[in-house]
């Protein structure tokens, strides 16, 4: 069977529209209703009275900011977000809390089978069926996305096995111990399995992999090649967060991401006004809505995730809209030199074209009034002092044509620049007073 | 058949209602009752019938 719900994958356009539109309404009542923050937010909004996706426009973004200011209030620890009664909370998660105090997220035994649900799209579209023995090399924690992954896992039918509470070399040794043959991990994560391996001396397309979805950061299409190049495997991509939930995953034709619908509307809107729609092949935010997830409903999320949106058709056979490519958070944007600068460009020139580099990070710091942008890289260990010279001469050019920007490239020995399990931060901005501006 | 499947689900729907309300002395046949009005509720949102139907509706009119 190609799809998880055939009938939902393949609806038409119209159909799909005039779905998500009731649904709109349905949760945008309910949120008024049950919620604090949104029976404050909305006491001016009729949810009858929003009949067109125009209509939707004219609702008020809500913002990760207000999430944490309503939870200051009772009950503790959900506050005013919380959409049900708190003695129905059956799992408390929270946001890593990388740009401030953390959210923490309700969940009802309801809204987490609803969220389970929306991740069976996810893997079922990367190819997990039940032959699959699903490696999650994480400890989870109180993080959604590998609880996600791993109930997610079990409702398709995999066979999950937590790889928490190993270090990396230990994992290794299980996935070969128990023939995994499906892992998810970050990026990140991914590639230092791959470099942990060859140190072993052994060659990580040796595992037996045959599927890996990625989440937890932007992944490059290099970066994504490369790990189905070190893996012998196929690798996918998916978004989300842990408010909105994971809401787009990628299909076989690996040509960007769908859209779950109509679990969640998606909007891309204009990162200057966020208000209009932007068009095919545009870069915009997401702005998502969860249409079913009642313990905390969300209404028009700012995700400050920057997407490029995608075409309506695929030839896959699902109906659902699409978005090309994750280009990262606007958090992540900066101003060097006057030029926009995003650190995944960096990322794209590093894994396409300098498989050597091991690892590297980005500095950024002001010297007087000149802003100065370094790389510190780490090449394979097998590369002299000739070949040095060339790779770093190389990187700057490339790295100047793509960015417009000139870097300093700086060699670092092997093993000296920091290994990410999650989140990789390797960007670094030293200025002072800089927000963007 | 999309019709036929949600027709089943409401008849679950109704009997888990009878027997959530049956089991009110009874925690650990009420709680199963509930988990199964969960799955109900995620079951009635992937088969959204009375919408369809609602826009076949305004198609004809």
């Amino acid at each position: 069977m190609h799809f998880w719900n055939p009938y939902l994958e393949t609806l038409a356009r119209k159909e799909l529209n005039k779905i998500e539109l009731s649904y709109f309404r349905t949760i945008l009542s309910y949120a008024k209703e049950r919620s604090i923050l949104y029976g404050e937010k909305l006491k001016n909004i009729d949810p009858g009275a929003i009949m067109t996706f125009d209509d939707i426009k004219k609702i008020p973004l809500t913002e990760k900011e207000e999430l944490r200011a309503y939870q200051d209030m009772d009950p503790y620890p959900y506050g005013g977000i919380l959409g049900c009664n708190i003695e129905e909370v059956t799992t408390f998660r929270q946001t890593s809390g990388t740009t401030g105090k953390p959210v923490y997220v309700p969940e009802t035994y309801e809204s987490w089978q609803w969220r389970i649900e929306a991740w069976c799209h996810i893997l079922y579209m990367a190819g997990f069926r039940p032959h699959h023995r699903v490696f999650l090399p994480f400890v989870y924690n109180v993080y959604v996305a590998f609880w996600e992954a791993h109930y997610a896992s079990e409702k398709v039918g995999c066979e999950l096995v937590p790889g928490g509470g190993l270090d990396t070399r230990g994992r290794i040794h299980k996935i070969l111990e128990i023939k995994a043959n499906a892992m998810m991990n970050t990026p990140t994560y991914g590639l230092h399995i791959a470099e942990e391996a060859r140190n072993m001396g052994i060659d990580p397309a040796s595992f037996g992999i045959e599927r890996m979805l990625c989440a937890g950061e932007p992944m490059s299409s290099a970066t994504r090649i490369r790990l189905e190049e070190l893996f012998r495997c196929h690798v996918f991509d998916h978004i989300g967060g842990t408010e909105p939930c994971a809401w787009a995953g990628m299909c076989e034709v690996k040509d960007g991401m769908h859209i779950i619908e109509p679990f969640f509307l998606v909007e891309i809107l204009d990162r200057e006004t966020l208000q209009k729609e932007v068009e095919e092949g545009e870069m915009g935010i997401a702005v998502v809505t969860p249409l079913g997830r009642r313990s905390f409903p969300l209404i028009r999320f700012n995700t400050k995730d920057l997407v490029i949106k995608g075409k309506e058709t695929c030839s896959c056979g699902r109906s659902s809209r699409k978005i090309k490519e994750v280009v990262g958070r606007t958090d992540d944007l900066r101003k060097i030199r006057g030029v926009l600068f995003s650190p995944k460009t960096v990322e794209e020139v590093i894994r396409h074209e300098f498989p050597e580099v091991v690892e590297y990070e980005i500095v950024v710091e002001r010297k007087g009034i000149m802003d100065e942008i370094t790389i510190r890289t780490e090449v394979a260990p097998d590369f002299n002092g000739k070949e040095l010279d060339q790779v770093k001469a190389r990187l700057r050019e490339n790295l100047k044509v793509k960015t417009n920007l000139s870097f300093h490239v700086q060699m670092e020995p092997p093993g000296s620049l920091p290994r990410y399990t999650l989140k990789a931060k390797r960007f670094k901005d030293k200025r002072e007073n800089d927000k963007n501006d | 058949m999309i019709e036929a499947m949600r027709k089943e689900i409401e008849m679950i729907e109704e009997s888990a209602e009878r027997l959530r309300r049956l089991a009110q002395d009874n925690p650990g046949i009420q709680k199963n009752a509930e988990a199964i009005l969960s799955f109900v509720y995620l079951l009635k949102f992937v088969t959204p019938v009375g919408v369809i139907d609602q826009l076949k509706d305004n198609q004809q009119n």
